[in-house]
């Protein structure tokens, strides 16, 4: 590990849960978990949650969990999350940029490195399937076109463990059916996805109620915690279908420590984190 | 070498037709060659298919302009500032038809034309709709030797790749300093049939000789090279200018209406003569030092 670069919070594993946290914060210490030594994490446009989970897992539980920020620039050392996580400041100090059409796919696409990824998009289904191209409509005549698959396209189909987040929980964002597939999930269900050759696949979503995982043989979306102060029917009530339950009582999902909360505070001084949430 | 320097208004009506297919280099707010996307505008040229990885602002302005009929790209939006409310409009009425490619996809089909193949195969978008809207381009094949399906990406040969650059020389030779790198130097310009070249400075052949390690183009594949100060704004260009969002929320602003969006192409892009009268339209470079620094 390099100390320099990141600093272990001395005394993380024993802080105490915080008093005064709010959610963008506990999703990001739920999705920091899912980083751990050894991987490589990379991060896109307006991945604010995502890259403050990335530092937070730098500075506790994984000091050498490898960040290339806007997928080019290596350990970047930027002094606060800055106002576009798809720009210069974001890499700050990189150790390298790594050129995109000759250099970062070749670590991307053959399976060993970079192997988990966050996506965010417009709509998710019961079955990990991701939309950010169309609502509505005709592919050629939506009602509503949206950015496009950017690099989900990819990553859905190239063996990634694939981590949702979604700060707006509502049954137009976690839908039955996506309108279109532009990042493939487990696709309907099953062994589908397995049957096309495709590794990997979605793991976790989590969003400002709840966090959801994957039945392990249907693949359908199931709670795995509720948020504080979040009951299964309000989840429920906000899903557009229906999800599937834990056995045994529902968990609630941890409170992020007060160091926990302390480093994203210090590493997101102007709240960008925040405004991925339409209200608050 | 060939002596390549010329003007935008040269460049731009020499190297671009109607109906041709434009490779832009853009990534969201960063690194698109705008004055030659405003000279575009303003020569008012027709059907054009734009071939970007993640367009932004530049896209938006094409489209207000009605210079674009298709566009082949990863995404389009402005990061922060939204998406492309026009360009939106556009798709949404079918005036420009998008064909949405994946990053591999889209590198693979310039990557492919750049060798003179037929098609180069890419792992990405197995299980997704993307294959199925784009069949005329992209096809899933066996493996003839082993191994899971792959999709074949057709090649894609772009009539004419627009760049900005930190430098050139006279001849062409194109370099940059270190920063983020797209698709736009990596491959765009070697798939493209003509290549336009603007550049923050034109310097003696003897500058880069300097650092030939900088230089990302050779001078014998680019027709054109013109100097254009701050020629990515309001885009950033890194290291020397971050972007300006004074100026891409005027345009969101703006973008809401049809007068108001005219009465922004008009200050900023058909009004301004030429580079320096641009400038002065977005309040002068003094604001530009001032307002588009790297956040610190």
């Amino acid at each position: 590990m390099t100390p320099e670069l990141n600093d272990t919070i001395a005394g993380w594993e024993n802080s105490p849960a915080s008093t005064d946290w709010t959610i963008d914060e506990l999703m990001i210490a739920r999705l920091a978990d899912c980083f751990v030594d050894g991987d490589q994490a990379c991060n896109g446009m307006a991945s604010f949650i995502p890259v403050s989970a990335f530092d937070l897992a730098r500075h506790t539980h994984a000091p050498e969990l490898v960040w290339l920020a806007g997928a080019l620039g290596l350990e970047p050392r930027p002094t606060k999350v800055p106002a576009s996580t798809l720009e210069a400041p974001l890499w700050r100090d990189a150790v390298m940029y790594m050129e995109q059409y000759g250099d970062f796919w070749n670590y991307a696409l053959n399976g060993r490195w970079l192997q988990k990824f966050c996506v965010g998009a417009a709509q998710l289904d019961k079955f990990g399937n991701a939309n950010n191209s169309v609502i509505g409509g005709t592919y050629h005549q939506p009602k509503v076109r949206l950015p496009g698959t950017a690099g989900m396209g990819d990553m859905g189909s190239i063996g990634k463990q694939l981590y949702y987040w979604n700060p707006n929980h509502n049954p137009r964002a976690l839908v039955d059916k996506v309108d279109f597939v532009s990042c493939a999930g487990y696709l309907g269900g099953g062994d589908e996805r397995a049957s096309l050759g495709l590794e990997g696949g979605p793991q976790l979503v989590i969003t400002n109620l709840a966090v959801l995982d994957f039945h392990p043989e249907s693949r359908h979306l199931r709670i795995e915690s509720v948020h504080p102060g979040v009951s299964v029917d309000d989840v429920q009530a906000a899903t557009g279908f229906e999800l599937l339950l834990p056995d045994g009582e529902v968990p609630t999902t941890p409170i992020p420590t007060e160091a926990q909360v302390s480093r994203i505070r210090t590493f997101d001084p102007d709240e960008m984190r925040k405004r991925e949430f339409r209200s608050r | 070498m060939q002596d390549k320097l010329t003007t935008l208004e040269a460049a731009v009506r020499e190297h671009v037709h109607d109906g041709d297919v434009v490779a832009l280099q853009n990534m969201a707010t960063q690194a698109a060659p705008m004055a030659t996307v405003r000279e575009i505008i303003r020569q008012e040229k027709r059907d054009l298919g734009l071939v970007v990885l993640v367009g932004g602002i530049a896209v938006d302005w094409l489209a207000a302009a009605g210079c674009l009929n298709r566009l082949i790209g990863a995404a389009v939006s402005m990061e922060q500032f939204g998406l492309c409310q026009r360009y939106r409009a556009a798709v949404e009425s079918q005036q420009i038809r998008v064909e949405e490619l994946s990053e591999t996809a889209l590198n693979s089909r310039l990557g492919a034309a750049a060798r003179n193949l037929p098609f180069l195969p890419t792992r990405g978008l197995i299980g997704t709709d993307l294959i199925d809207v784009a069949s005329d381009n992209l096809v899933v094949i066996d493996d003839p030797f082993e191994g899971i399906p792959v999709v074949a990406c057709r090649r894609l040969d772009p009539d004419v790749a627009l760049v900005h650059a930190h430098r050139a020389d006279r001849f062409g030779n194109v370099q940059i300093e270190p920063t983020a790198q797209w698709p736009d130097l990596g491959i765009m310009p070697k798939a493209a049939r003509k290549v336009i070249v603007t550049a923050e400075e034109i310097v003696d052949t003897d500058v880069l000789r300097r650092n030939p390690d900088r230089t990302v183009l050779p001078g014998f594949i680019v027709n054109a090279v013109v100097e254009v100060p701050y020629g990515a704004h309001p885009t950033s260009f890194n290291p020397n200018y971050g972007y300006d969002s004074t100026m891409h929320l005027e345009w969101v602003g703006a973008a809401r209406d049809d007068a108001a969006t005219e009465k922004f192409m008009q200050d900023h892009i058909y009004g301004p003569a030429d580079q320096a009268a641009y400038l002065d339209s977005t309040g002068g470079a003094e604001r530009l030092i001032s307002v588009i620094g790297w956040e610190k």
